[in-house]
């Protein structure tokens, strides 16, 4: 029984001429909270879709919990434990928050709905239409869909994207309690290296869709490599 | 967290079971007030008006339902309200099947079409969908038209009810009064169920579907079978109304699957509310009214429906009930 939650192996995917992910292999060991970080168009999205079964035409296999999934739907990786959130936030905005993390939860076993909902802070929203509540929210709720049913596997491309410094800090504070406390494996992309370095026991970096380097967040940190490709222009 | 949210949260699974009780009760009445119609003195003209005027009614349903559970808009669903009509007319006329089983074939044969259509047509979006269910609606009506062999083309073809009818007298339902009854309480259990499978779980999914399909797969569902259910059920909804006026009028012909139709029976949706499962046929019943008052101007009807569609969309773009729903909220409010 292999130890990794989830593994892409030699995964490529190609939009016409252009090599967005060129072989790039990633495994993530049960229970762990790892970061992808990489500069804008280094293929962490697209890394992401191909293990969530978004993308069409890519090489490689993806496995979840030891399964081949490669050739699953998102649905079906869905009720194998796989969940994920997305980079444009990604809700029903004419349904109530209640209502869709309770559709949600029907989709995995009838899944409780009322922890998620109020460890992001949904309770008081809970009758509100979607499309009506704040950004911030917003990006809670997609989080919050993601985390119904306890998913064993969460993809998550920058659920931060947009918030405030607090606001982000407050919402990895959040993820990492309930993760940790769920037993959730995570791949976190996120550009803000602050949220990265306080949730993450490891790091894994992407370069112009190659994987560039992986370690504990000390072990990048020092990367030179790392640092010329990445982290000296943020700093 | 605030305690008056927290305690919001509670009571949400009562509080649903007796919005469905409502809707029970509100359709027992409704069911109960359709006897009266035919004996508060209308004429016998009006009456066969008030006949018309539900059958289209059930149409509009269909079309409004479509948009409701699957957002999309059709200019087609006079297709199935004409199959409906054409299976049990020919089905009876030719002597295929006793009028029971006519009956069955003919509201199940639209409604299987539709949902392998929906399969591929839920695909699509917007005015390409409408523009798609356009063109598959009149495909139908040319067939209706050109072929004679089938029931005598563009004449159209009459035909004999059989003398029973699950036991009853069958020429019956070729009376005014009769038929308002029967098809007002058609209308009234197609609405109350509408009403319920909106909330049923399926319901519920449809409209998640609706609203974003993408994220409906990656929280774990198919995202082609409801749409598809959505459009059979449309389309059964069509059928039993292409049935009604085929039984009603002993007759058949290729207008029953014009668009033009289809069109009205959108418009009927739009000015009645179609984000509501009754809008429809309040929009319905509101245009018969309207005709029957403009009477000597029936020449113009077109041009007055045109005006009534502007002044409705501007005025109340959510129809007349959702003006009515946000009157009643906001009395609510306060
Ligand atoms: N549908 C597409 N068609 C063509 N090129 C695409 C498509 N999607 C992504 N790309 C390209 O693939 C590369 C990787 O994109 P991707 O979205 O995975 O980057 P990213 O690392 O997530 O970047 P960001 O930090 O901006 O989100 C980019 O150069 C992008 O322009
Ligand atoms: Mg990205």
């Amino acid at each position: 029984m292999t130890e990794l939650a989830i593994e892409g192996v030699r995964l490529s995917r190609r939009f016409g001429g252009f090599t967005a992910l060129d072989a790039v292999d990633i495994g993530v060991k049960r229970g762990e909270i790892r970061g992808l970080i990489g500069p804008n168009g280094a293929g962490k999205s697209t890394l992401i879709d191909v293990l969530s079964g978004r993308a069409v035409n890519w090489d490689g296999s993806v496995r979840l919990n030891g399964e081949d999934v490669s050739r699953l739907t998102p649905q079906e990786r869905r009720k194998r434990g796989m969940a994920r959130s997305f980079q444009r936030t990604n809700i029903f905005p004419d349904l109530t928050v209640e209502q869709q993390l309770r559709i949600a939860s029907w989709a995995v076993e009838e899944a409780e709905i009322d922890e998620v909902m109020s460890e992001f802070g949904l309770v008081a929203l809970a009758g509100v239409p979607a499309g009506e509540i704040s950004y911030g929210d917003q990006r809670r709720l997609d989080l919050a869909l993601a985390l119904v049913g306890r998913p064993s596997v969460l993809l998550l491309d920058e659920p931060a994207a947009g918030l405030t410094m607090e606001e982000s800090l407050g919402l990895a504070r959040t993820l990492r309690d309930l993760v940790t406390r769920w037993n959730v494996t995570v791949l976190l992309v996120e550009h803000d290296m602050q949220v990265v370095f306080s949730i993450c026991d490891r790091i894994s970096v992407l370069h112009l869709g190659r994987s560039l380097s992986e370690g504990t967040c000390a072990e990048v940190r020092a990367n030179p490599t790392v640092i010329a490709a990445y982290l000296g222009t943020e700093a | 967290m605030n305690p008056t949210a927290q305690g919001t949260l509670a009571p949400s699974r009562p509080r649903t079971a007796n919005k469905a009780l409502v809707v029970l009760l509100i359709g027992a009445a409704a069911l109960v007030a359709g006897f009266v119609l035919p004996w508060i003195g209308f004429a016998k003209i009006t009456l066969s008006l008030l006949a018309q005027a539900l059958f289209d009614a059930l149409l509009a349903t269909s079309v409004g339902f479509l948009f409701l559970q699957n957002g999309r808009v059709s200019f087609g669903q006079a297709a199935f309200f004409g199959l409906g009509g054409y299976a049990f007319g020919i089905l009876v006329a030719r002597n295929l099947a006793g009028p029971e089983l006519a009956l069955l074939l003919a509201l199940a044969i639209p409604t299987l079409a539709a949902f392998l259509l929906g399969l591929v047509v839920a695909r699509v979006t917007g005015v390409a969908h409408a523009m798609l269910t356009l063109a598959v609606g009149q495909a139908f009506y040319e067939v209706a038209f050109r072929w004679r062999e089938l029931a005598m083309g563009d004449d159209g073809m009459s035909f004999t009810l059989p003398s029973k009818f699950f036991g009853f007298s069958a020429s019956r339902l070729q009376d005014p009064g009769v038929m308002v009854v029967l098809a007002w309480s058609i209308l009234v259990l197609v609405l109350v169920s509408l009403t319920l499978f909106t909330r049923s779980r399926t319901g519920q999914i449809a409209a998640a579907i609706r609203d974003n399909e993408e994220r409906a797969r990656f929280i774990g569902y198919s995202t082609t079978v409801p749409p598809a259910l959505v459009y059979a059920i449309a389309a059964f909804v069509a059928a039993i109304a292409g049935v009604l006026q085929a039984v009603y009028n002993g007759y058949i012909a290729p207008q029953m699957f014009h668009w033009s139709l289809s069109g009205f029976a959108l418009i009927m949706s739009i000015i009645g509310g179609a984000k509501f499962v009754i809008g429809p046929a309040v929009g319905a019943v509101v245009l018969f009214y309207i005709k029957d008052v403009a009477g000597q101007f029936a020449e113009y009807w077109p041009a007055i429906v045109g005006g009534i569609l502007v002044v409705v969309t501007l005025t109340m773009p959510q129809g007349i009930i959702g003006l009515a729903v946000k009157q009643w909220r906001r009395r609510q409010r306060r």
